[in-house]
């Protein structure tokens, strides 16, 4: 998803989070021992599993919440979530997909241009924090949208939010304020 | 708690009206004097105290205090403070007082200057220059060489060095090119030592600064002419760097696959070349093909299959797999052409990307194998692409599939279910990796119905809170060591002091006594009680126990007032160690040892003081200790601190 602006900037999706609900309670030990790709995690009361086809692990409780990371896309996330559910069904637990939700989308953004951090955090006050003694990027969080925009002085933005469209929508909202700041390349 | 005023009036309930003004007093009163605490240590003047003061107190009123340790929060404001006021401390300086991570006080400092709406000016590494030039020692030329230092970064922040950095990294460097200009001989070590980054860090913006073209000049040139041409970030160009790397890859890449595709076309060649010589193996071929995707998996999978090298040259591989092919299909193949298919569906599985499984024996196989290697791999390949082709097809059904089970491919699905065999395995794997739990589960279960049982079942899950046993132990050493495992229970007590002490008053006292000669510092006078609780909050943290367990049986200065510092006090005091004998850790239980020391630790008492004085004073800056001995007053407090018991 682009932004809808005179530059086409590739907003790339790293990671998307999904969680749904299986309505049922699920046995893990009998999945540790039956599934291909489980890792078992007593001592926090999960398992792992990882699928291939869409890249995904997967955190199962055994209160049947399941908690999905790694897809690239949302689509993904459902369907590598549907996958789960079926296998979890095959392994003899009455599954049934419910309140399947995608958590937080993260996304990568580079700019043409570096920036100047002091100048954008100066500029944006109350919003922008940059404390070069914790991390090298100036933390940008938009309440509205509930998005947060990591910006780095080379340019690359990390960008979390809740679903994809904000994400996409915190790009545009933040384009001019970077523009403003930015430092005109040399070489 | 009340959130009124307080001077709020005393209501019907007089008695909690009054409470709550208290607690809120108190709270406040700590605050001040853990501020006053902290902000002395680092040498903060008045008016910057109470600044913090303020901001504790709106902090305070705002309950953002709550869920929050004291000791982070008043770091937080005090950190504040300095970012304002525009002192030259670091986070890096109140995290190593306080000994708590400085990303977690980064957090707690964020939140609050976010709540209270303070926007601290960003960090300006100017500002720690002359702070680390006098810490670097330059005796009168310090001054010049801050200014040296200060242009030097100045020139950085043009040359875009310094966004997104550590300012205290930067500063080392500004330093370690000043102090070289000036003829100081400053190492990297004793740089590091004072700017506290590492020397990675160091190094790179060393390099970072000779790629500037400001480095290309001479000392003289640099102090008259500033450079008019600015240069990128050095992540910005290590960045153009990488899109070029990439762009060269394709260029490559590109050019690999030409090569390819002559390949591949040779291939095509032969394949319908031999298509034309054996039209009817097609449909075993497809048989075949399809039962080697699925069977590959589960040999992959099987936890009993031991892993081979399985070698990238073509041949080798063909042969290997081929190898291990046949082992299975033995009984379903016809002998002699068909075992030339199995190869060829392994010479497609190169182009296909399932993993080569592993080779299994079969020596003999590879002689017959031998003849027609190409022939048949060509054929099965295209079976093969078919094989994958359903996957594709499976994968876009799922796609547009609305339910659960519609267009989930089940038998892809199946192929994450292990079939009965392996569930034995690896049942058999994970019970004896996760034995030590199990043992645990069971136990906790015979617990809680051996509970039931006596009616004393609780239902919350219980800690694994030992009983407080008084220790019975033979020897010095092992009532230490026993001790040692204890869960510290009081605070006010220095138990480092008095394992020291357990260890060189030795067989003297007899073992009942030890445990109460834990006692004996509360029994002290005022003075001392300040001493130990000043020794409270570290003495909590479990390090404690392994260092001062460490140092056990040495001839210590006997009062070490926090884990950290024994750290480096162990380091210290190890030169200081009287000849007295000191037995290693391990030999606790060595009753002869600590006698010597006993005669010997009355006469260097003193001395001992003396060093340990001179030690803390070092430090900190702290009220003088007292030794151990003392504190003791001899063995008059034995007596006493039988009496006493704390445990």
């Amino acid at each position: 998803m682009e932004p809808s602006d005179d530059v086409a900037l590739d907003i790339i999706i790293t990671n998307v989070v999904a969680v749904f609900r299986t309505r049922c309670h699920l046995n893990l030990r009998t999945i540790a021992l039956e599934g291909v790709n489980v890792i078992y995690k007593p001592e926090y009361g999960k398992v792992l599993m990882k699928l291939r086809k869409p890249r995904i692990t997967a955190s199962i409780w055994s209160s049947g919440k399941i908690i999905c990371t790694g897809a690239t896309s949302e689509d993904e996330a459902k369907q590598g979530a549907r996958r789960l559910a079926r296998t979890l069904q095959k392994l003899g637990f009455k599954v049934r997909f419910s309140e399947f939700k995608v958590v937080n989308v993260l996304a990568v953004c580079s700019m043409p241009f570096a920036i100047r951090l002091i100048d954008f955090t100066k500029n944006n006050r109350p919003i922008a924090s940059y404390e070069p003694e914790l991390h090298p990027a100036a933390t940008y969080r938009i309440k509205t949208l509930k998005a947060t925009v990591q910006v780095f002085s080379t340019g690359s933005l990390t960008i979390t939010g809740p679903n994809v469209q904000t994400v996409a929508t915190a790009v545009e909202h933040i384009y001019p304020m970077l523009s403003e700041c930015q430092k005109p390349l040399r070489k | 708690m009340l959130s009124g005023p307080v001077k709020a009036p005393v209501l019907g309930t007089g008695f909690h009206t009054s409470l709550g003004k208290e607690s809120r007093a108190q709270t406040l009163q700590n605050g001040k004097r853990q501020i006053h605490n902290l902000g002395s240590q680092l040498q903060l003047n008045q008016h910057c105290l109470d600044t913090a003061f303020n901001f504790f107190k709106m902090v305070v009123s705002k309950h953002l205090t709550r869920g929050r340790k004291m000791a982070h929060v008043i770091a937080a404001c005090l950190y504040l403070v300095c970012r304002t006021e525009g002192t030259p401390h670091m986070l890096l300086d109140l995290s190593d007082l306080l000994q708590v991570n400085v990303y977690i006080l980064g957090k707690t400092f964020l939140l609050l200057a976010r709540e209270l709406c303070i926007n601290s000016p960003a960090i300006d590494p100017c500002l720690y220059i002359p702070r680390f030039a006098h810490m670097l020692e330059f005796g009168e030329k310090t001054h010049e060489v801050s200014m040296t230092a200060l242009r030097l970064l100045q020139r950085m922040k043009r040359d875009w060095m310094h966004t997104g950095r550590r300012p205290s990294g930067l500063c080392g460097a500004a330093l370690l090119v000043a102090a070289r200009m000036h003829e100081f001989r400053r190492t990297v070590k004793d740089v590091i030592g004072v700017v506290k980054v590492c020397e990675a860090t160091l190094r790179k913006r060393l390099t970072e600064f000779e790629d500037t073209p400001t480095s290309q000049l001479t000392i003289d040139e640099f102090m008259r002419v500033d450079l008019e041409q600015e240069c990128d970030p050095p992540s910005f160009t290590a960045g153009q760097r990488k899109v070029k790397m990439q762009a060269l890859e394709q260029e490559l890449a590109k050019k690999l696959d030409e090569v390819q595709g002559e390949i591949s076309l040779y291939r095509d060649e032969i394949e319908t070349e031999l298509e034309n010589s054996r039209p009817k193996l097609r449909g075993i071929y497809a048989a075949y093909a399809k039962e080697i995707d699925p069977l590959d998996e589960v040999l992959s999978q099987a936890s009993c299959a031991s892993p081979r090298e399985v070698d990238p040259e073509e041949d080798e591989e063909l042969e290997a797999v081929a190898q291990h092919l046949n082992q299975d299909f033995l009984c379903q193949v016809i002998q002699g052409e068909k075992q030339g298919d199995e190869r060829g569906g392994e010479g497609g599985t190169e182009e296909a990307p399932p993993p080569p499984p592993p080779p299994r024996g079969g020596p003999s196989l590879a002689s017959i194998l031998g003849p027609l290697p190409s022939a048949a791999s060509l054929g099965l390949s295209e079976s093969i692409q078919e094989c994958i082709a359903e996957d594709k097809d499976s994968d876009g059904k799922s796609e547009s599939g609305e339910l659960d089970l519609d267009g989930i491919d089940d038998k892809e699905i199946e192929r994450y279910i292990l079939n009965d065999k392996e569930v034995r395995v690896k049942t058999d794997l994970w019970m004896k990796q996760n034995e030590e739990y199990l043992r645990e589960q069971k136990e906790k279960e015979e617990r809680i119905a051996k509970e039931k049982e006596q009616g004393t079942y609780k239902e919350k899950p219980k800690k694994t809170s030992k009983k407080r046993e008084p220790i019975r132990a033979s020897t010095a050493g092992e009532a230490i060591e026993k001790m040692l495992e204890q869960k510290k229970i009081s605070s006010k007590i220095n138990y480092d002091v008095l394992r020291d002490l357990n260890s060189k008053v030795g067989s003297g006292n007899s073992s009942p006594a030890r445990p109460t000669s834990t006692e004996e510092p509360p029994s002290g006078p005022p003075g001392r009680k300040r001493l130990t609780r000043r020794k409270k909050q570290p003495n909590k943290t479990n390090m404690g126990l392994a260092t001062t367990a460490s140092i056990m049986g040495k001839r210590l200065r006997p009062l070490i007032s926090s884990a950290p510092k024994k750290k480096r006090a162990a380091s210290q005091v190890t030169p200081n160690l009287t000849p007295a004998a000191t037995p290693a850790l391990p030999t606790l239980s060595s009753p002869p040892t600590p006698t010597p020391p006993g005669p010997t630790m009355v006469e260097s008492g003193p001395v001992a003081y003396d060093e340990a004085a001179e030690e803390e004073e070092e430090e900190e800056v702290e009220e003088p200790c007292v030794s151990a001995w003392q504190l003791l007053g001899g063995n008059e407090y034995g007596c006493e601190a039988e009496e006493e018991e704390v445990f």
